[in-house]
Order: structure tokens, then sequence, then C-alpha cells
């Protein structure tokens, strides 16, 4: 099994026995942020990180907006909280960061692993790379 | 005993051509930009109109179209309803001051079923038609008379995946089932593809519930057209997304073929089970991996 988290993300709960590699990302250049990353997580990250600038921005926030308004939501709120992207082969994950703006968690895992553990390894990495 | 064909065909008299869809998404954009309640008619000028109830669109009709609803109706029988039988309906209806929609449905000649596919075709040639025309609205005129049932009325996103779908309507008939056995409760969805008739998504399908801004609807499927395109560049295999934002609410893409699908999710529990469910249709079919089901890459 790759041991592939970032140093400061090595004690999320989990994050080992699930083949999880996740690390901090510039949503604006998508850049990988961590120079500690070991190279096989930066090869497995890379690629995910490099999508930010194109998944963020690009969708218009005031027709985020009119959705949540038909949908009888709340609208304000217009920044992607989460994406998932499933392959036959892995699941990657894109979160920013509330407490760094800017900033995105990308994290790749095996498709086998449940969607539910791998988000709950994922708000525990979240939580150290914010400082809490 | 004549039978309904009810399959969408294709309408020799709607003017199909490569900058339609553009048109027609300006058009409608018209009807979305009203106020939710909006009841009432939607003029342009002398060359047509299109009746609203609640934003949705009743009737439609433009100047320049060839086909009457009552030419729709007999032709989508087979044989086709005898002209007289129709005809004094009409006549009846003109008198009393009736819809001849409800009147042909009473007299048992057409069922509710065939009479909402008839008037889907009306009022989408009327609308492609002043559309094509490049014709803008003059005046709304709202009313209060309200009275039509919600059954036969359609909303923007109905009336533009309907034109959309006369590109390939096999195609978009599949994508209407497959949209119908995938979507969840709390949903709604559409599906799309690309086409060199218009520049973005094109929209051949959408669930009935389907009631989003045209231009939003639009704007969805070419983000999550990109979203595909950029994870390809790593793994070219996804085939399945789920972005959420705000409280609770979720978009949630995936492929199947040359079709990609996008579902609403009004909640992040309708999100989870659509996502599940794409998943376990995908291994129940035999194969372990969706992307193989779903197709991969475009």
């Amino acid at each position: 099994m790759i041991r592939a988290l970032s140093q400061p993300l090595a004690s999320g709960p989990g994050s080992n026995a699930l083949d999880l590699v996740c690390a901090s990302a510039s949503i604006k250049t998508g850049a990988l942020l961590d120079q500690s990353l070991p190279d096989h997580a930066r090869e497995r990250l890379e690629g995910l990180a490099a999508t930010l600038p194109d998944l963020f921005g690009t969708l218009d926030p005031t027709c985020l907006d009119r959705i949540a308004e038909r949908l009888g939501g709340e609208p304000g709120d217009t920044t992607f909280r989460e994406i998932l992207l499933l392959s036959d082969k892995s699941l990657h994950v894109i979160q920013p960061l509330a407490g760094r703006p800017g900033v995105a968690l990308v994290a790749e895992c095996p498709a086998t692993s449940s969607i539910g553990l791998v988000l709950s390894a994922i708000r525990a990495c979240v939580v150290d790379m914010e400082g809490g | 005993m004549s039978v309904e064909r009810e399959s969408s065909r294709v309408l020799p008299s709607i003017p199909v051509g490569p900058g339609l869809i553009a048109s027609v998404l300006r058009l409608l954009a018209f009807v979305d930009e009203l106020p939710p309640g909006a009841t009432g008619m939607l003029k342009f000028g002398e060359e047509g109109l299109i009746l609203l109830e609640s934003r949705k669109i009743c009737w439609a009709v433009a100047r320049s179209m060839r086909l009457r609803l009552t030419d729709i109706l007999r032709n989508q029988s087979t044989p086709p309803l005898p002209r007289e039988a129709v005809e004094e309906i009409y006549r009846r209806c003109k008198i009393d001051g009736k819809p001849i929609g409800e009147a042909l449905v009473m007299s048992g000649l057409v069922t509710e079923a065939g009479l909402r596919v008839a008037l889907f075709k009306h009022n989408g040639e009327a609308i492609a038609h002043l559309a094509g025309g490049g014709l803008s609205p003059d005046a709304f005129v709202s009313h209060s008379r309200t009275g039509y049932d919600p059954k036969f009325s359609f909303s923007p996103c109905e009336v533009l995946a309907m034109l959309g779908s006369l590109d390939d309507p096999a195609r978009a008939l599949a994508a209407q089932i497959e949209l119908g056995n995938a979507l969840v409760p709390d949903s709604f969805g559409a599906a799309f593809v690309r086409s060199d008739i218009t520049a973005g998504a094109l929209v051949i399908a959408v669930d009935r519930a389907c009631d989003l801004p045209v231009c939003d609807l639009v704007e969805v499927c070419n983000w999550t057209a990109g979203l595909f395109d950029v994870a390809h560049t790593f793994d070219r295999e996804a085939a399945l997304a789920r972005a959420t934002w705000g409280g609770h609410l979720a978009l949630v893409t995936w492929r199947a073929k040359d079709v990609a699908y996008v579902g609403v999710c009004a909640s992040r529990a309708a999100a989870a089970r659509l996502v599940s469910r794409l998943e376990s249709t995908a291994k129940s079919s035999g194969v372990i991996a969706a992307a193989a089901r779903y197709g991969g890459p475009a």
C-alpha cells in the first residue's frame, strides 16, 4: 500500500487504510502547494490540481444563485463546497478550504473505497490543513 | 379503431437550421424573465403570441406556421382521425369558447397523452417559427383568467429540449428513458450533447420537473461538459461527478456514450441517492466499472 499522504495529513484517521493521498493546491494556478509531498503522491494529484482554475470561477455565480432560488434554497453561497469525480479506477475529491481562501484540498483514492469513509477521512485532513 | 403514435416525430414545418437553437434560447429567455406567477399573453405584434399560466407555456401560435393543432392530432393517429368528426368538435368549441384539445379528449377521439404530445409539437413549432423569424415580444398582457390544465402546459426547458431532440429523435428518446430511470425524488435533470447546430450544449431531453431558466440550464450543461473535458486530462475514464454548493444543493453529472446528463438535486440526500443509484446500476449490469457502463469519454 502506498503511504502517500503529505506530512501534515498523515495523521488523518483511516487515510492510509483507504490508500488516500491528499494535498493542498492553489485554485487560481492549479499548483500543488505542499513542498514536502512525496513524488508518487505528487504524480497522483498533479493532474487533478491542475484542473482547479477550470472548475472554479467558470460557472456564472448568478446562475447558481438562480438555481438555488428555484430549488427553494438560500441564494448567496455560490462556491462549490466539494466536487467528487468517479471513474472505474479512482475517486477524486476537491474541497475548497473555508479557512484558507484560494486553496483547495485535492485527494485521490481507489474507486473501491467507500465514498462515506473517504469523505470522513478528508474532513479530518481539512481540519489539519486549516490548523484545527 | 385508430392507434395514436405518441413518439416525437420530426415536424417538417419546423425551420431547423444552425441558428435555430440560439434564437429559441433568446426567445424563451423572455418567458424566464417574467415573474414566477406570470399569467397572460406574450405578444409578437401581428406575427403570433404565447399564452402563459404561472410562466408555463399553454399555447403558442405563429402566423407563418403551416400545421394546425387539428392537423397534428389527426395525423398522429393511424388511420388519421376522421376530418369531419374533428371539425365538428372544432365548430362547437368555437361557438362555446372552449379549448378544442380538452373537447377532443372528452369526445374520446384523443387520449390525454396524445393531446399533450400534439400540443407540445404545436407549441414547439410556433416558438420555432417566432424565434426563426428573429421576433421579440412587444408586450406582455397579464390577465387573471386561469383554467389551462397544468397537464397541458410546458416549461421553457421542455420546449428547448423538444426542439433539441429533432437533431436525433431516437437518441433523445433513449436519453429521456435514461433520465426517467436514474433520477430520484428531490431531483430533476436534463440530457445534452455537443452538436454542430449550436455553439454550446444542445439539450435533448429534460424531465417534467425541470423548470430552470433555459440560459441557466445550458450554462450548467456547458460547465459539466467542461468538467469531463478537464477530468479526462488525468483520468480518461471519469464518468460520474457530484458538485455540491450552498447548504444542501448538488449537481450530479454522468455520461452514457455520446450523451451527458445532469441531475440537479435539492438535497444532499438526493445527490447521495442519485450517485448510489448510478453506481449500483453500473454494477448490476454486470460491469464493475462505472466508466464502462457510461462509456467513458465522448
